[in-house]
């Protein structure tokens, strides 16, 4: 009996469907507790949970190759986002204080205007949010394949990534290196040997035009 | 001759009688959960036995595992602590049983009778479960190289996974994370700088790990382990190791194919020969790129910083007794001994007998005694002894533990790192050179036919 129950579980069509409410269930429940808690590396932690709920789901769909780098990628990026958020915060010292604003003598256009500035990000996240939505919902447009997955995925994506895709690929690869070039350029010490006077007027002027530069870009 | 001999002997004692209790111990249990028990419920209850029997069988691999990481643990403990004092003149353990060979049971119970201490301050949750996420990826990381170190044998066939070395390798950059959490989550500053270390470290000798391994898949363009390890059958100019199959032409040759093999592989004529030369000597410097990228990665000495003992107490670990701090111990031997059977399976042809066949098989009594184990009871009616399997994990057996004791060896004689130190030469030397070789291999093994 008990035998029959677990084998119509097993064969069940659904099955798919109920890993993937499980997981989404899981996920949305880990992404709110990345909202809520107030200690910031824990939500760090925790965040790393919730990419892996999201590979989980890339599973689901049969993209083995891209769960696994998901699980890669997230894994050691969140980590070093956790460390400098060590880095920069003291969170033990922190204690939770009570926010008080003191918008009340304010006109009541003014203290509108304060309130959207303040939950700024709150209606950012809103309007992409909705616009996301109607974006996926509104026009039924993504293609469903019937063709069953391929065996070897790996090499597919492979293929693709160097001949249909493979200008993006580049860009992305350009723009990966300039983050890394322009990383080393910050991490760069200042020189310590001391030059002469002459030239230590020519390294200054290099510097400012450099920073002018910069800063019309 | 040697004036240790006395202690060399009974090194090697120990490890043949360890290792072959524990291989017994783990192949009895697979063979009774994956072979023995289905046969004998098919026997009694006939085909209603099927959905018991698929359950048996999918689980029997990770209980094997499950089984195997203790003892596997035990025995490498004590190995390393013996080891280590044969080649630093000391005695090693001595006290506990027949030549101190009872120390790590002893330790282990021990570490199972401790107080489990939560320190004040510290964040409980998280303290707790540091170890569980250091100790889970050593386990399900594992799993899709148990079918290229047992030849393909039908009770692993099915946790091949096309993506293999890739899922070990996502599982391998996992416990950056738990060590992290455990120093963070500590409250204590020693943990935390141990903590903050490991994450240095391990992101930066990932790269030159990850490019040595992709020179390899390249070579072979599979990340299939089970093909990778399949490509490199028939001796060892076959293997990774010397040119990832740039000498299988020299090897058909030799086998009998003789100049017409050579001119089919090696088509450029010279450059050719010259591009195969490059190849076996870019392996062979990726191979030790690896070798050194894993020791950073598993923490071991002379890449130890995140638990230096002479300046961070015992670095993320401090805060931890008993159970977890017994969890992290386990981990970390798993991970030496999981290090070791990637590097075999890449690099040094998994369970291939490094002796080529065309010699093996005219050495008189080889065949004959492979035929006889062939048609013994226990191999053809109770599948005792699977002979492709048998002698393909005898030889990984030997080149795995080969490598640990290789890494006890390294521990013995290098000093650590000084933490610049490490991370110059893991961002100036190791990521070029292995960017170099990378390179070197994508444009030489244009010139060369490789693996037939």
């Amino acid at each position: 009996m008990g035998q029959d129950m677990l084998s119509t579980l097993l064969s069940a069509p659904n099955v798919e469907t109920w890993a993937f409410y499980l997981l989404t269930t899981l996920s949305i429940c880990l992404a709110i507790g990345v909202l809520v808690d107030r200690v910031v590396i824990r939500s760090g932690f925790i965040l790393i949970a919730v990419f892996g709920t999201i590979s989980g789901i890339f599973l689901l769909l049969s993209a083995q190759f891209l769960a696994l780098a998901q699980i890669m990628i997230y894994a050691v990026g969140i980590t070093l986002m956790v460390v400098i958020a060590l880095m920069l915060t003291n969170p033990r010292l922190e204690r939770e204080q009570l926010i008080v604003y003191s918008d009340e003598s304010l006109p009541p256009l003014a203290k509108l205007f304060a309130s959207c500035k303040r939950n700024l990000n709150l209606w950012v996240a809103v309007l992409s949010f909705v616009t996301l939505y109607a974006a996926l919902i509104g026009e039924n447009h993504w293609p469903l394949s019937d063709q069953p997955v391929s065996k070897d995925a790996v090499q597919v994506l492979g293929e693709a990534l160097v001949t249909n895709y493979s200008i993006p690929f580049e860009f992305a690869s350009v723009l990966l290196l300039a983050a890394l070039m322009g990383a080393i350029m910050l991490a760069k010490g200042e020189p310590k040997n001391k030059v002469e006077d002459g030239d230590l007027t020519i390294v200054d002027e290099t510097k400012k035009q450099e920073n002018n530069l910069a800063l019309q870009r | 001759m040697f004036s240790n001999g006395d202690e060399i002997f009974k090194i090697s004692r120990l490890t043949i009688v360890w290792l072959a209790g524990i291989f017994t111990i783990v192949w009895m249990v697979c063979w009774a959960l994956g072979i023995a028990l289905p046969m004998l419920l098919t026997q009694q209850l006939g085909d209603k036995a099927a959905l018991t029997n698929e359950i048996l069988r999918a689980a029997t691999p990770v209980i094997a595992i499950l089984v195997f990481i203790p003892i596997n643990a035990m025995f490498m403990v004590l190995i390393e602590r013996r080891a280590l004092a044969l080649w630093t003149v000391r005695k090693g353990p001595n006290r506990v049983g027949p030549d101190g060979n009872f120390q790590t049971a002893a330790d282990a119970v021990k570490l199972l009778l401790k107080e489990d201490i939560t320190p004040t301050g510290a964040d409980a949750v998280m303290h707790t479960f540091a170890p569980i996420l250091f100790f889970a990826p050593s386990v399900f990381g594992a799993v899709p190289l148990l079918a290229a170190v047992t030849n393909n044998h039908p009770l692993f066939r099915v946790l091949n996974l096309p993506t293999g070395i890739f899922f070990v390798l996502a599982a391998g950059a996992l416990p950056v994370v738990a060590l992290v959490m455990a120093g963070w989550a500590s409250n204590n500053k020693y943990s935390l700088v141990g903590g903050l270390r490991s994450a240095a470290q391990a992101i930066s000798y990932e790269i030159p790990l990850v490019l040595s391994l992709i020179t390899v898949c390249l070579m072979a363009g599979t990340l299939d382990l089970v093909k990778i390890t399949e490509q490199q059958a028939g001796g060892i100019l076959n293997w990774n190791l010397l040119g990832g199959g740039a000498l299988t032409g020299l090897n058909n040759a030799l086998a009998g194919g003789g100049a017409k093999a050579l001119a089919t592989s090696y088509f450029m004529g010279p450059i050719s020969y010259v591009c195969a030369g490059l190849l076996v000597i870019s392996l062979i410097i990726s191979f030790w790129l690896y070798l050194t990228g894993a020791c950073a990665e598993i923490n071991r000495i002379p890449f130890d910083l995140p638990e230096a003992e002479s300046e961070l107490v015992s670095g993320y670990n401090t805060e931890y007794s008993g159970m977890k701090f017994a969890i992290f111990f386990l981990a970390e031997f798993t991970n030496l001994f999981i290090v070791s059977s990637i590097t075999t399976v890449m690099f040094l042809g998994g369970g291939d007998n490094p002796i080529p066949p065309y010699i093996l098989n005219n050495i008189p009594g080889i065949p004959q005694m492979v035929a006889a184990i062939r048609d013994s009871y226990f191999c053809s009616t109770l599948h005792i002894i699977n002979p492709e399997t048998f002698f393909a994990t005898l030889w990984v057996i030997a080149k795995v533990y080969g490598l640990v004791i290789f890494a006890v060896l390294i521990r013995g004689t290098l000093p650590r790192f000084r933490i610049d130190q490490l991370m110059a030469f893991g961002w100036k030397r190791l990521i070029p050179l292995s960017l170099i070789v990378f390179i070197i291999v994508v444009f030489a093994r244009e010139f060369v036919i490789c693996h037939g």
